[in-house]
């Protein structure tokens, strides 16, 4: 007896052998078909790489399931069920894109920087201008780790607080933290202007080494809107977020507050034609308040920029993220692909 | 300078009131007195207070364990202190 599509899409997506398979496939897209892409015109590489997108859209029925799902539980009333899907489509289609990104990062970045606008650069000279640093807070968007690197290529020394995550995800081997960091972390970290400072439960320096930054006039790039680790709990605070509660860190705002380098928001958003992106770069945030009040008006911009572009946020993916930013309710885990009405009656 | 950098960190860093008073010895990183953040702030208070530069490779656990241990590698790093040390 046939499986319906949607079920047979399931077994092969979704047992160790489909999971074997999907890893492959991510590796020998990365290492072997993301680099002739980024050598073709731009129009057809990431063409092709919007090909691949729907195709895996298509394939992993659970990670789509999954994605549209947390969507319509975060964003609840505001998403219809096809909004969701075409949303979900759309985080396949700039996960595919994003490795396109990266390897059009060679010699001088400059088949990047050809396909990205700078919009606020004079908010960023200008902070640059008064000699302490600037620090731009981002969202994890699928752009922010190459748009980080086109930063750096366009003149303005970069250096980015976060970990590269192959270094800390547990189950992988020794060759695919090697393979991840010469495929995906090498060519971004070419473009940067020190080794990415790098958090992690027993390193107390990292704020230091970011002052260390910001007194030699440099950018330091944060994205704000991590889920606090778990030795980080206590110091996270609640902000409105995505119309309901966020915890996060305003670790941000204390580094302002300590070292005087103006706050800046900036994010890296696709165009509709998948090849231009455009750095919208705010003014500073207004640092009247104490810390809380300041670092909620960073959370507004994240959220209101996730909200514009919401295909772009990494975390739809991850329940688990979004439950440890208190987005999700732990329980809230029930039959999640027919929640977000993606399978069929019955299937 | 040992009572100077206690009075400092009791004063603006001690987010647990539980414990003070501190001993030279207590250990400021397991005791969760100094996270990333305080430490930027002693880092800064040091450097002003004492005149000193304090350089990325400086920045180990070791160095900033306690207060004694603070003082330990401020007295190292006063003029004249390696020579005294080796003569």
């Amino acid at each position: 007896m046939l499986a319906s599509p949607e079920r047979r899409e399931q077994r092969v997506g979704d047992n160790h052998a489909g999971k074997l398979l999907r890893s492959v496939e991510g590796a020998a897209y990365w290492a072997a078909a993301a680099p002739v892409l980024a050598r073709l015109p731009a129009p057809i590489g990431y063409r092709m790489a919007c090909w691949r997108g729907d195709c895996l859209f298509r394939c992993q029925s659970s990670k789509r399931a999954n994605l549209a799902r947390n969507l319509r539980l975060v964003l609840g009333n505001e998403l219809s069920t096809a909004a969701a899907q075409q949303i979900a489509r759309d985080w396949f289609r700039f996960d595919a894109c994003a490795a396109i990104d990266v390897k059009r990062l060679r010699r001088s970045a400059l088949p990047l920087r050809r396909l990205v606008a700078i919009q606020g650069r004079e908010h960023l000279e200008g902070a640059l201008a008064a000699g302490k640093g600037a620090i731009l807070c981002s969202a994890h968007f699928r752009t922010c780790s190459s748009g980080f690197s086109v930063l750096h290529a366009s003149g303005y020394p970069v250096t980015t607080i976060g970990r590269w995550h192959h270094n800390y995800t547990t189950g992988l081997s020794p060759a695919e933290r090697w393979f991840w960091d010469r495929v995906y972390a090498r060519p971004l970290r070419r473009h940067r202007q020190r080794p990415n400072i790098e958090p992690w439960p027993g390193r107390p320096e990292v704020a230091v080494l970011a002052a260390g930054a910001l007194r030699a006039n440099e950018v330091v790039t944060i994205t704000i809107d991590a889920p606090p680790m778990d030795s980080d709990r206590v110091r996270a605070i609640e902000v409105p977020f995505l119309g309901g509660w966020a915890r996060l860190l305003p670790g941000a705002v204390a580094l302002a507050q300590v070292t005087g380098a103006p706050l800046l928001m900036g994010f890296l958003y696709r165009e509709a034609d998948y090849r231009h992106q455009v750095w919208e770069i705010s003014a500073p945030v207004p640092a009247q308040g104490d810390a809380a009040t300041v670092f909620g008006r960073c959370a507004a911009e994240v959220s209101a920029a996730i909200r514009r572009s919401p295909a772009l946020w990494d975390f739809w993916n991850s329940t688990e993220d979004l439950t440890d930013l208190g987005l999700l309710r732990p329980q809230q885990d029930p039959s999640p692909a027919r929640q977000a009405g993606l399978l069929p009656a019955g299937g | 300078m040992e009572t100077v950098i206690i009075d400092y960190i009791s004063q603006e860093l001690v987010p647990d009131p539980a414990v003070l008073p501190l001993a030279s010895e207590t250990s400021l990183l397991d005791s969760g007195v100094l996270d990333s953040l305080s430490l930027l702030r002693l880092v800064v208070f040091l450097e002003e207070r004492f005149a000193v530069s304090i350089g990325d490779a400086d920045l180990v656990p070791e160095n900033f364990a306690s207060v004694a241990a603070i003082c330990e590698y401020l007295r190292a790093r006063e003029p004249g202190a390696q020579g005294a040390a080796r003569g």
